[in-house]
């Protein structure tokens, strides 16, 4: 692979990234090139060096990915960091997503309780509605009951998924930095 | 070597290097891969992370021969982490070194 086709390639795996931070990464290979030509090697042979563009991207695109969750933890940045981070290897696969499916299928499940509490009594006054003869107050009150509890439950998923979703980005963190990084926790 | 456990060593051979003096990244590259075999593109995600992290900051100079170059240097948080490094990295070898001689001696 020559230069320039080093070049595209990285600039294509890294479309994600804004085009500041991937010109300002693409100006940091093109030295290197320049600097490899100039002490009189060939571009293939750099870019044989260097390895591959698409790998290079992905670990570029982690870090990115990090920096936005810690600026705002939203839903939508931490899906796309734990893809990149994904992204980095089979290793990754095991020890992010699964406790990343376990994490969600417990903020979906909790949401969906809480949401379906909320609504029990509109759907008893829907069974009103359908079977008037069936009328009777302790569905009435449970369902008032569970309205309740539901509103508690709601208030308190809010509150778990923040707090899970600060946690999983920094267990995000310390994997990249287990993987790719210090010696910290060796 | 182990991929992973490469990458590790490779964040406090940055470190070193840039200790005494500001490089250029061809130059760190290089001066890592005459020692260890890597595939040196992946110094340049790690300088980047280690940037973003406040350890280092980076200037452009002038260069007799051909465009200017980005530099590297250490910052005070860099060089506090690199004394950080540095100790568990010793405790580190010395264990394992341990571990060899007296599995060595036992044969």
């Amino acid at each position: 692979m020559n230069k320039e086709n080093f070049l595209k390639s990285l600039n294509n795996s890294l479309q994600r990234l804004p085009s500041s931070e991937r010109e300002d990464i693409l100006q940091d290979f093109r030295e290197h090139f320049d600097i490899g030509i100039n002490e009189g090697k060939s571009e293939e042979e750099i870019s044989k060096a260097l390895g591959s563009p698409q790998q290079i991207a992905r670990e570029m695109v982690v870090t990115y990915r990090l920096e936005q969750v810690e600026e705002t933890t939203s839903t939508g940045n931490v899906l796309r960091a734990v893809w990149a981070v994904i992204g980095l290897g089979f290793f990754n696969l095991i020890i992010v997503l699964a406790p990343f499916l376990a994490l969600a299928g417990f903020v979906f499940s909790g949401w969906l309780a809480g949401v379906s509490f909320v609504a029990a009594p509109i759907l008893f006054l829907v069974n009103i509605i359908i079977y008037p003869e069936v009328f009777a107050f302790f569905e009435l009150f449970f369902s008032l009951f569970l309205s309740g509890v539901g509103i508690f439950l709601i208030i308190g998923m809010y509150y778990a998924t923040r707090w899970l979703m600060k946690g999983f980005v920094k267990y995000l963190n310390f994997n990249v930095k287990m993987v790719k990084g210090g010696m910290k926790h060796a | 070597m182990n991929v992973q456990f490469k990458k590790g060593v490779l964040e406090l051979c940055v470190l070193v290097l840039l200790d005494k003096q500001d490089r250029y990244g061809y130059e760190l590259v290089q001066k890592i891969s005459d020692q260890i075999a890597i595939s040196e593109g992946s110094v340049y995600p790690l300088l980047r992370r280690l940037t973003k992290e406040g350890y280092f900051t980076t200037y452009l100079k002038e260069s007799t021969e051909g465009p200017s170059r980005k530099y590297y240097a250490l910052t005070d948080v860099g060089r506090e982490y690199l004394h950080e490094l540095l100790i568990e990295w010793k405790q580190f070898t010395e264990g394992v070194n341990q571990l060899i001689k007296e599995g060595v001696n036992d044969e």
